[in-house]
């Protein structure tokens, strides 16, 4: 006696729930321009890696006769899979079953997404699309128990996750509830600007509690969530989506106990981009593209940008020098000079966490004029923000090479350098207390007002006080390590990376943050 | 119609166009001050600057429309 007909049953399963939702549900995703997610785990994992994990979770149906006669599966997808050759952890609800609401198994198999990933230690990427619980329960009738009062907290996994391997998350249609809640517990998140939508609560809940009208896409599109950082990134589909989240992955670690992967690099070190000595105007009223000095400095299309539509006045990303993985932050002048703002504090602040945790060094290209001024910064806490900034920057381990481009202005320029970090100028480098436009004006306003021209008088004082913030006394006085051609500058940083890359392993582990302002 | 909102407040310092003029892609149309710096408005299509909602001096707000451009199908 074989246990054939259970071996049958099994097969049978197996066949009914890779028909997920079933042809219909599937069919009326892809007429609203959206893959299901197994299409989607298919797109990002290399092809025939994915190992799935709890294919036969869910519930069946029998007849009088004991034969099955349906099976439903959980609809949450989890399992492993490779990018690029490395191994990670990938799931994602699945929105053709109960529109991503979770199942009981399916939000067993969603909470597992983290311990699994925590168990190999490898990263973790959810794919999001669906909405959280509702009153009627999680399968519309009162069935299981709720889960003991002694359970672990189940963002306790979610939290661990985030201190030990890189998470990355993608919503790429509607994400409510709790999903929405863990799609930003991720180092990286993109959304699809074409089908997503992130909502805390959707437009049937916020017109019954609020008595707001709005659509989904007016509470939670890409143009509310990619401005005020809810996501870090916007891309146009659920394609480039992925592709984002492939070139995140590209520059992580597996986990907080190993190094980032360093590439062969073709792009010679000792490169000179000459238009780099004059790209910064000689007029401190006019501005530069601080990302033109960026795609110059680093190895060629290595930037990855992280965040460009939030905090506009920082840029961070992730790029190569020599084929080593780095951290950059830089001050933005066209975007409100490039000052501190709250929200460009706590972008700042969250990708200086993200290089400590995972221990890439951080290469600061630094034109800061100072905090943002005025009430509406007064009005956003930027003092609290930006010193949290200052501060975290201040607790890191990781080397840093601060390259003093431009401005570097008062308390928030602190934030800008690392302890012990290597310290270059270029020849437009200014620093000090206060920028001499306003600080001149207000420092000497009675002697500027008693002059027979005022402002002949503000001017050739602004003359004299900008001469004295030149670069050339600090590096008489060893204030920098070195005053350089631009030219040079990816040269000098590929140098200082062969200093550094060897002090790594011995940062690895787990990342301290104290608490901050 | 493309309607030219600002991205930042800021004061507006100059600006280089009239109602009637013909822009092209590039073409600055105006210069806030944010912050003691300049900061131009390139036209990012071509077409003819039907409105100006801004003068100079003026102190202007985060999305404010500034210039309204009827673009140039040719």
């Amino acid at each position: 006696m074989s246990w054939e007909k259970e071996i049958r049953e099994i097969e049978k399963r197996k066949r009914l729930a890779l028909l997920q939702g079933g042809e219909s549900a599937t069919e009326k995703q892809h007429l609203k321009g959206r893959l299901t997610v197994r299409e989607r785990i298919a797109q990002l994992v290399d092809p025939d890696s994915f190992e799935e994990i709890g294919l036969s979770a869910g519930s069946a149906s029998r007849d009088a006769s004991g034969e099955l006669t349906n099976f439903e599966p959980a609809n949450f997808i989890v399992g492993f899979g490779k990018v690029d050759g490395r191994r990670i952890v990938i799931g994602g609800e699945d929105f053709t079953m109960k529109g991503g609401s979770p199942s009981a198994a399916g939000l067993r198999k969603s909470i597992y997404a983290e311990d699994l990933a925590l168990q190999a230690k490898v990263p973790l990427v959810r794919l999001h699309e669906g909405a959280g619980g509702s009153v009627g329960g999680s399968s519309g009738k009162p069935t299981s128990l709720p889960d003991p009062v002694y359970a672990p907290p189940r963002f306790q996994s979610v939290a661990k996750a985030m201190a030990t391997i890189p998470v990355a998350t993608a919503a790429l249609g509607s994400v409510a509830g709790l999903p929405a809640g863990r799609l930003v517990a991720s180092h990286f998140s993109v959304m699809s600007k074409a089908t997503a939508q992130i909502l805390t609560a959707g437009p049937a809940v916020v017109a019954r509690a609020m008595g707001e009208q709005k659509s989904k896409e007016e509470l939670g599109g890409w143009r509310v969530h990619t401005k005020n950082g809810t996501v870090d990134n916007g891309a146009d589909d659920e394609i480039a989506c992925l592709t984002e989240i492939k070139r995140f992955l590209s520059f992580m670690p597996d986990n907080i106990y190993e190094l980032a992967p360093r590439l062969n690099c073709e792009d010679p070190v000792d490169r000179k981009d000459q238009t780099l000595a004059s790209i910064v105007p000689r007029d401190r009223r006019k501005s530069f593209d601080m990302r033109l000095v960026i795609n110059s400095i680093m190895d060629r299309t290595s930037f990855f940008e992280i965040g460009n539509g939030y905090g506009r006045s920082q840029i961070t990303g992730l790029a190569r020098l020599n084929g080593q993985p780095v951290g950059v932050w830089a001050n933005n002048c066209k975007f409100l000079a490039g000052s501190m703002t709250a929200d460009g504090a706590n972008k700042a602040r969250r990708f200086m966490e993200l290089c400590e945790l995972f221990r890439l060094p951080i290469i600061a290209l630094v034109d800061e004029p100072g905090f943002m001024i005025g009430s509406q910064a007064e009005k956003e806490a930027t003092i609290r923000h930006g010193t949290a900034a200052v501060l975290t920057a201040a607790m890191t381990t990781v080397p840093w090479a601060s390259v003093m481009i431009r401005r570097s202005f008062g308390v928030a320029q602190a934030a800008h350098y690392g302890p012990g970090g290597f310290v270059l100028a270029w020849p437009s480098a200014e620093s000090g207390p206060l920028p001499v436009e306003g600080g001149v004006a207000v420092a000497f306003q009675k002697d500027i007002a008693a002059a027979p021209d005022p402002d002949a008088r503000r001017r050739e004082l602004e003359m004299e006080f900008a001469a004295r913030q030149s670069p050339f006394p600090r590096s008489e006085a060893f204030s920098v390590h070195d005053l350089i051609n631009p030219a040079e500058t990816r040269f000098e940083l590929c140098r200082w990376v062969e200093r550094v890359v060897p002090l790594l392993p011995a940062l690895l582990g787990s990342a301290q943050f104290y608490i901050r302002p | 119609m493309t309607k030219v909102t600002l991205e930042t407040a800021g004061s507006v310092w100059k600006i280089l166009v009239n109602v009637g003029d013909f822009v092209d892609v590039g073409t600055t149309m105006f210069v806030l001050e944010v912050m003691k710096m300049e900061v131009p408005y390139e036209a990012v299509k071509k077409g003819e600057v039907v409105a100006i909602h801004i003068k100079e001096g003026d102190i202007v707000e985060e999305d404010q429309i500034a210039v309204e451009i009827k673009e140039d199908e040719s």
